[in-house]
Formats: structure tokens, C-alpha cells, sequence
């Protein structure tokens, strides 16, 4: 075991040195993502995409009701009231220009992987930590249940296996699942990972050709199957990534919450920005209509 | 007459006196003290009683307890390590920071510090009571079961010319029964 | 009025306004405590097999739980905390108690609690047994508990000191230990009177738990000081303990749950329902084992009154809580508010307020104080106020939230429901099995009070009367004139 005197002094200095710098441990990578409302059309392939990349269970009609289904990357859809006069015999169509041409607007939601994630410092045996390459990981070996991530989640993006969900692949459906990630059993919480089996296999790939991870190597499976590409994934440490590139343009800077502006009609913004849990996936307004 | 030296008499028997009225057994010790038996002071008197009497202490004489020491030095052991354990425990493991948090985090530390410094105090206090009422130990013969109920006791080693001038001041003061036991 | 009638009426008033009667016989003490724990009448017996029953039904939930998983509990994905925990809460707080009454009033020196202090301790460490079942039945991987322990693995692995609910299982476990030796210590005396008094397997029980108490003043005098250090250092454990599970929430970013008063708020309700807690006892046991003479009703009255203090303390907390989300600007937390008063969960919130606020109103009037029917309904409707505020706690901001797609309005299961009943099955099967085989009442502390008591009002009547007959009075500072005391067998 290393010296405990030198970790002590060593855990202050990567603190205070990230205290300095705005929030930042020494990261190797810190994998980001941007999301254009504007181009997502709601049509759940990257949900569909997320179910079948990491063995996530469908729990059934009845129990999706209950809330008790598990899908990692959900797609929300918000609905502007139509106007609502008691006195008129009718409903009147909700201002156009304030909604999609029609229907909902659409918003894909998923573990932001804070970089002062709430999740994190409550797990009572910590199953869930930050990762160097600025993921919020959770190791499902650890994990014993306790669910005090998910209540302090204020996304609420963390899915607890309340059933023995395995049970959904009877053979030979279960050569459907994918080698690369576990099946969980019951007890134990899950959350979006970023693909981390991805994240992973592109890193060694790269330091086993001895080169740098370069933009594109690494796609989750969200970004590789949205049609529109309304899903970017990359290294913000990276600056020629197309995502630390959308980032910059946007003003929007990691371990604040006020970011400081100058154009007002810059679309970037990040969702629960001022609860200061420095999440790491920016969402592009929707634009609307003048 | 008032012998006031501490004399090495050989003493041969131990006596029990019960009494029902307190007032009279408080006399007996007060009596002792002043020497009213020569050779028996009043440190060789041991009170048995069913309930505890501090009021008895002045005349009974100084006769200091370690619990306090115990529980202090507990107490503070239980803060110091309670802190070294928990800030190794973490120092071990940096690979694992969460919450933009430090490693060793000071606040949690100090909560599960203040709860260890308790419960090491109170382990201590336990460890000292024992050790101090000479709890857990081969016990003397005289005991007489009155005592858990309303009688009071009053043991004392004697040599043999000092047991009858004893038990005329037992006598003196309405003593109920007297046991007594011979020493090896 | 005849002479008759006098004493008659002069009975009536002593007993009314006495704690004790000073000239009660010690032997009648010990004879009178000792034979509560003589073998059981039929009546017990129906109450350890309902006890029984339902924690058979505790049982027979966490199997169920433990195979089929967490689903039939109600739980989902907004609601991931639901009654297990604010159960656990409220054992953990009516644990508060017994130190309230053994600690806290032992060191102002109010001696009216001696009759009553051993249930109340028996009852702390009772309720945290059962609130320490909670902990471990609410984790989805139930057979994992103990990776919350700290010790030394061979991965190198420790827990998370930073999550509050670590900090939990130290503090219980702090508190446990600490409860369990304080009310054994307690307890050394009386085990010695049993200890004289028994036959068979209880004779060696007591010798053995005993540790060879004698009565020598070298053992009361250590004694004295070890029940003051423990005292002192059981005070504030038991502020930090109920503290610390309200850090459950405090420390969460939840509306609703990120409150700073938190803390002084939770330690209120323990209190609080510690203290109803007690009255329902008292009367229980003064009237299956019939105490009346060391239960009595002027105790049973200031207990009353205590528990109407620490109510409006609770009420005021509670008060300041909603007036402080009124006048800030946080909406997630004002819409959690406004969940509570008139949402879904709203009977559930207003039954809260009128069992924890309105009714301890009832404890003001005499009639209520001296009644033990209305009483033992109101103390057990105060306590379920006091559930219910635990659960209001948890549940109205787990259906809000931050998010509005989490949303969401749950009821619990039935595997919560077992649970939270089988629980007071447990917790009365250990204090069932408690009376009958250690005394419920604290013999030494009932003679010590009786002692006190006599030879006050015997220095006070001794001077009156010498200053009324023109004899000077005593010294003082000399011991009172000796009066005919009570003898054992002489």
C-alpha cells in the first residue's frame, strides 16, 4: 500500500489544484456530449439503440406504468396547454409558433455525468465515482442497493433493477445480448455509462496502435444510430473535437454555473444549470419561429 | 487512649453488623472515626448499603474514584483514531474521487470522529467501573441478602481484642444481626 | 366532616399530589416489583402470539422481497425511498426517550422519573433493535449489508465515509452499544436484588449478569460516577444520532429535503414521540402489573406536561419549516409545500398536523391527564401523527422533485406495509420477553426516591413543629432527630 502520509498530501494538492482550476482532477479525457433539439424528431432510435447496446431489459406494459422500466436514454416530450376559455364551446390550437409544427417538443434525456455529480458522494459503499475520463461510473459488482443516488439525482436518471430482469431473455433470446456488458441483477442501479464498453475498447485500441484517441474514434451507440445526427459525442480535453468545437462556440464552460455570454442568441445551455452539478451534455435549443 | 498511628495489628475475623435505621449506622462510622474502638480506623470500615449514599463520603473519608480518568482518556483516543482511521481508509483509495469532493473530507470526517470519541468513551467508562468496583471478582463471605432489601451493612477487619469493644458499639446502636467470619 | 371521612379525604388528596408515598415498606418494593416477572397469566400470552404473528408476516414479506425482488414494495423510479425508511426513522426516534428520561432528567435531578426511567431505557434499546432492521431489509442486495462496515478487505475496499447513510450506521451503532450499556449498568443493583430472590436458571442468570454486586460503597461510588460520565456522553450522542439520520435528507439536494432545520427538527419529533411512547407504556404496565404505587399519576401528569412542551417545540419547528419555503423564492420547494397541503398525499398531511399540533392540546386538561382510557388513545394517536410525519418527510418530495417527467404519485405496496407492521411485532415480542425476565421498574431508584423524599419531609415537619411549640429549632447542619423508619424484617 503507498505511503498514507504521501496519499493525504497528494489528495489535497489534486484538490486544491482543481479548486484552482475551475472544478478539474487530472483527467485524461473528458467525454462530453451535445444534443440539437432542433434536429431531434423524437423518434426513439436512440432509445431503441441504447436497449439493444446495453442488455437493458423490457420490463412490460404493467410495470412501464408503474415506472419501474429501465430505459437508460428516454426520450421526453413536452406539450405547450392550449389555450383553455370556459366560455368558449371549444379548445383553441395553441399559438403556433410556440410549439413544433405539430405534436410535442422533444428532449432526450440521459445521465449527464456531472462532474460534481450529487450521486456520487452518497452512495454508501461507493459504487459510483468518477472516472478519469470524466464519466460517472457505476460499478454494479458494489452496488448493494441503497438507492440514495437516484433520490439525489435531480435528473432523475438512474434505474434500479426492482425485478430480476434476466428473466426477460428466455433462451434463445438471450443471444441477443451483447458480450461486452453484464446483465444486471435485481438490486442493483444502473445508469446511462456513455457506452463505456466503447469508451473503453476505442482507448486501448488507440494505445495499442501507439497514437492519440482522435475525434470519431469512439461513437456510443445513441450517436451512431440517430438519423439526423442530432447526437455529438467527444473529448472536450481535445480541441479539435467536433464537440469541444460546439462548446466553445456556445460560450458555455465546464465547473461554473454562470456562463458569461455575449450573444444572447446563442441556443447552448445545460439543463439545471443554476443546482452548479456541472453536467457535461449541452442541449441546443429548438429554434423558434419569430 | 486515641490510637492515631496505623498499627500492623494481625487481624483474625471479619464482621458484619445489620442495621435497619441508616441514622444509627451513619453514628457507628461517625464513632469510629473518633477512635471510640483503639486500633479500628475508619478506613478499614466497608459500607454495604441497598442504595448509594454520598452524603456518607465525608465520614467515610477520601477515597477517590478512576472513572472520570477512564472515560476522558477514552473519549479522546476514541476522537484521534476515529480521525487517523477514517482519513487513511480514505487516503487509500484515490482513485476514486465522486462528487467534486476532496478525498479526505473533512466534515464527515470530523461526524464520524465526534461518534467514535463517544463510543470509545462510553467502552472505557464501562472498562473502568469494572475494574474500580472490583466487579467480575472472587467475593468475601459476608453478605447477607437483608442488604439488597432495607438494611444497611457495615464490614470491618478485626484482631481479636478489638471485636467485643465493636460489637458493644454495634450493640450501642440498635444493631439488628451480626455475622462474622474468620479470616485464613 | 368525621375524623373518618378526613383520612378518607386527606388518602384521596396525597395520592393526588404525591409522587410517592414516602412511607411506603422497602420490602414491599422489592416484593411488589419482583412479582411482575413472576410466570404469565393468559392475557401476555395473547400478546406475544399476536407479537409473534406479526412479525411472522415481517418474515414472510422479506422472503418474498429477498426472491423476487424490490418490485412489490410499490418502489420505482421516482419513488425509490418509501416507508422502510420513514419507519426507520421513527423507530430511530422514539429510541430518544429513554435517554431523555435515564440521561437528561438524571442530571437536573428531577427524581420523579426513577419509577419510569427503566421501561423508557428498556424502550430505546427495543427501538433501536427494530429500527436497525430497516437499514438492512431496504438494500436491493440485502445479503451485501456489511460491506458498510469498516474493515479491513482484501480489496483494499472501505466504504464511502463521505454518504450520510454511513454516517447512520456508525452513529446507530455508537448509539446502540451505548443504550444497551446504559441501561445494563443500570441495572447491576437490581440484578443483584434478583439475584437473592431467584431460583434455577433465573438464580444463574443474575449471578451471572450481576458481576458480584455486594452494595460496598467502593461499588456505588464507581457506580455513581460511571452513570453520570455515561449520562454525559449519552446526551449528546442522542442529539447527534437523530441528527445524523436527518442528514438522510438534509444532505440530499431534494426540495423539501435540502432543510437546515432539519436536524433540531427531527430531534423534536423523536422526543416527541419517545414521550407518547412512554405514556402508552406507563399505562400499560401500571395496569397489568399493577404499579400504582411507583407508577403513579402525579408522574404520569408531568409526563403529560412534558409532552405537551416538547409538542409545541415540534410545532414550532414544523411551522418554521413552511414559513421559511413561503418566504424564500425556491420553487421546486414551494411546489413541494403545496404538494403536501393539498396534493394527492394531503389527508395524509393534514392528519399529521392534527395529530402532531391540535391534539396535544387534549394533555392541558386535568380531566385527560387523569383519565388512563383517553389517555392511552391519545398517546397512540400522537404516535401515529408523529409516523405520519415521517412519511410525509420522504414522500411528497420524491413525487416532485426537480424533473417534471418524474412526477409521480405512488402508494405503497404490501411488502411495505408488512413490514412497517411486522416491525411493531418485533419491537413487541423484545419488550414482552423484556418485563418478564428483568424488573420494569428500578427497585434501588424507587427506595433512593422514597429515602430522599422522607427525610425532606421529615427535616421540613420537625422544624415546624419546634417552631411552633416555642422549642428551638435543630442545628442545622445536625442530623435530623431519628424518626421510626421502616424496617425489612426485624
Amino acid at each position: 500500500m503507498p505511503s498514507l502520509l504521501g496519499n493525504i498530501f497528494k489528495g489535497w494538492a489534486d484538490y486544491s489544484k482543481g479548486v484552482e482550476e475551475g472544478g478539474h482532477h487530472d483527467y485524461e479525457h473528458m467525454f462530453a456530449m451535445v444534443i440539437d433539439l432542433d434536429r431531434c424528431t423524437g423518434c426513439n432510435a436512440c432509445s431503441t439503440a441504447c436497449y439493444a447496446e446495453n442488455n437493458l431489459a423490457t420490463v412490460g406494459e404493467d410495470k412501464f406504468g408503474a415506472r419501474q422500466a429501465m430505459h437508460w436514454m428516454r426520450i421526453e416530450r413536452y406539450f405547450d396547454e392550449p389555450d383553455m376559455d370556459p366560455d368558449k364551446d371549444k379548445v383553441e390550437p395553441a399559438n403556433e409558433t410556440d410549439t413544433q409544427s405539430r405534436g410535442a417538443s422533444f428532449l432526450p434525456m440521459m445521465c449527464q455525468h456531472c462532474n460534481a455529480a450529487p450521486c456520487e458522494p452518497v452512495c454508501p459503499v461507493g459504487a459510483t465515482y468518477h472516472t478519469v475520463d470524466g464519466l460517472n461510473a457505476q460499478v454494479y459488482n458494489r452496488c448493494i442497493g441503497s438507492r440514495y443516488c437516484a433520490n439525489n439525482c435531480p435528473f432523475r436518471v438512474r434505474y434500479f433493477n426492482f425485478y430480476e430482469n434476466a428473466e426477460s431473455w428466455p433462451a434463445p433470446m438471450d443471444q441477443q445480448l451483447n458480450p461486452d456488458i453484464s446483465v444486471r441483477t435485481k438490486g442493483v442501479m444502473e445508469k446511462c455509462s456513455m457506452c463505456i464498453q466503447r469508451t473503453r475498447a476505442g482507448r486501448d485500441a488507440a494505445k495499442r496502435e501507439g497514437r492519440d484517441l482522435k475525434d470519431g474514434d469512439i461513437q456510443t451507440a445513441c450517436q451512431q444510430t440517430c438519423p439526423t445526427s442530432a447526437i455529438l459525442f467527444g473529448d472536450l480535453l481535445d480541441e479539435n473535437s467536433v464537440v469541444s468545437k460546439v462548446w466553445k462556440r456556445q460560450q458555455v464552460k465546464l465547473g461554473t454555473y454562470k456562463q458569461d455570454k455575449e450573444n444572447s442568441e446563442l441556443r447552448g445551455y445545460r439543463i439545471f444549470e443554476e443546482l452548479n452539478v456541472d453536467t457535461k451534455v449541452l442541449y441546443l435549443e429548438r429554434v423558434r419561429e419569430v | 487512649m486515641a490510637n492515631h498511628h496505623k498499627t500492623l495489628v494481625h487481624k483474625t475475623k471479619r464482621v458484619l453488623g445489620l442495621f435497619g435505621d441508616f441514622d444509627e449506622a451513619f453514628e457507628v462510622i461517625a464513632d469510629i472515626r473518633r477512635y471510640k474502638v483503639p486500633g479500628l480506623t475508619v478506613d478499614d470500615v466497608t459500607l454495604k448499603s441497598p442504595i448509594e449514599h454520598p452524603e456518607i463520603e465525608d465520614v467515610l473519608g477520601e477515597r477517590p474514584s478512576n472513572v472520570p480518568k477512564f472515560a476522558f482518556w477514552g473519549s479522546l483516543f476514541g476522537l484521534v483514531f476515529g480521525f487517523i482511521f477514517l482519513a487513511s481508509a480514505q487516503a487509500n483509495f484515490l482513485a476514486q474521487p465522486s462528487g467534486g469532493k476532496p478525498i479526505i473530507t473533512i466534515p464527515s470526517n470530523i461526524v464520524l470522529a465526534y461518534e467514535m470519541m463517544i463510543l470509545f468513551g462510553v467502552l472505557s467508562t464501562l472498562v473502568g467501573f469494572i475494574i474500580g468496583a472490583k466487579l467480575m471478582r472472587k467475593r468475601d463471605g459476608l453478605y447477607d441478602t437483608a442488604i439488597t432489601v432495607d438494611q444497611i451493612g457495615i464490614v470491618i477487619e478485626v484482631a481479636d481484642e478489638q471485636e467485643q469493644p465493636l460489637k458493644d458499639l454495634f450493640a450501642k446502636h440498635n444493631v439488628i444481626e451480626v455475622h462474622e467470619e474468620t479470616l485464613s | 366532616m368525621s375524623a373518618q371521612q378526613n383520612l378518607a379525604n386527606k388518602h384521596l388528596t396525597d395520592e393526588q399530589t404525591k409522587d410517592i408515598d414516602e412511607n411506603i415498606e422497602w420490602a414491599k418494593i422489592n416484593a411488589d416489583v419482583l412479582r411482575s416477572m413472576e410466570n404469565p397469566r393468559r392475557g401476555y400470552w395473547v400478546a406475544m402470539a399476536i407479537s409473534v404473528a406479526l412479525f411472522s408476516v415481517m418474515i414472510y414479506a422479506e422472503v418474498h422481497q429477498y426472491i423476487y425482488g424490490m418490485g412489490d414494495a410499490g418502489l420505482n423510479t421516482s419513488h425509490m425511498w418509501d416507508l422502510y425508511i420513514s419507519t426507520f426513522v421513527f423507530w430511530i426516534g422514539m429510541s430518544h426517550s429513554g435517554t431523555l428520561l435515564s440521561a437528561i432528567l438524571h442530571l437536573v435531578h428531577a427524581d420523579w422519573r426513577k419509577p419510569i426511567y427503566r421501561f423508557a431505557e428498556a424502550m430505546t434499546t427495543f427501538s433501536l433493535l427494530t429500527a436497525g432492521i430497516f437499514p438492512v431489509i431496504h438494500l436491493g442486495r440485502v445479503w451485501n449489508f456489511y460491506w458498510v462496515m469498516p474493515y479491513v478487505s482484501d480489496r483494499g475496499l472501505w466504504p464511502n465515509f463521505r454518504s450520510p447513510l454511513i454516517w447512520d450506521a456508525f452513529a446507530i451503532t455508537a448509539y446502540l452499544t451505548s443504550s444497551v450499556l446504559f441501561l445494563y449498568i443500570g441495572m447491576i443493583p437490581d440484578l443483584a436484588i434478583c439475584r437473592d430472590n431467584a431460583k434455577g436458571w433465573r438464580k444463574k442468570l443474575y449471578t451471572w449478569l450481576s458481576l458480584g454486586w455486594r452494595g460496598d460503597d467502593a461499588q456505588w461510588r464507581n457506580f455513581r460516577f460511571t452513570y453520570l460520565m455515561i449520562a454525559c456522553l449519552l446526551i449528546p450522542l442522542a442529539v447527534s444520532v437523530h441528527s445524523i439520520v436527518s442528514m438522510d435528507f438534509s444532505m440530499s439536494i431534494m426540495p423539501g429535503w435540502h432543510v437546515t432545520t432539519f436536524p433540531p427538527y427531527f430531534v423534536a419529533g423523536a422526543l416527541y414521540s419517545g414521550c407518547a411512547a412512554i405514556i402508552t407504556l406507563f399505562i400499560l404496565l401500571r395496569y397489568f402489573f399493577k404499579f400504582e404505587h411507583f407508577m403513579t399519576m402525579p408522574i404520569l401528569d408531568k409526563v403529560c406536561k412534558l409532552t405537551f412542551v416538547i409538542a409545541m417545540v415540534w410545532t414550532y419547528l414544523n411551522l418554521v419549516e413552511f414559513a421559511s419555503v413561503w418566504y424564500g423564492h425556491d420553487i421546486p420547494s414551494k411546489e413541494v409545500l403545496l404538494a403536501k397541503a393539498s396534493g394527492p398525499y394531503s389527508p395524509f398531511f393534514w392528519g399529521m398536523m392534527i395529530f402532531g399540533s391540535v391534539l396535544p392540546f387534549a394533555l392541558l386538561s386535568k380531566w385527560v391527564r387523569r383519565n388512563m382510557y383517553v389517555l392511552f388513545f391519545v398517546s397512540v394517536f400522537l404516535n401515529v401523527g408523529m409516523w405520519l410525519e415521517r412519511w410525509m418527510i420522504v414522500t411528497p418530495t420524491l413525487s416532485l422533485g426537480y424533473h417534471p417527467q418524474a412526477f409521480n404519485v405512488m402508494w405503497p405496496g404490501w411488502v411495505e406495509w408488512a413490514m412497517v407492521g411486522g416491525s411493531f411485532g418485533w419491537f413487541g415480542m423484545l419488550f414482552l420477553v423484556f418485563v418478564k425476565v428483568f424488573p420494569s421498574v428500578s427497585m434501588y431508584e424507587v427506595k433512593e426516591m422514597v429515602y430522599h423524599r422522607k427525610r425532606t419531609v421529615y427535616e421540613d415537619v420537625d422544624e415546624m413543629m419546634n417552631l411552633h411549640s416555642g422549642v428551638p429549632g435543630p442545628v442545622p447542619g445536625s442530623p435530623p432527630t431519628p424518626a421510626p423508619q421502616s424496617t425489612g424484617g426485624a
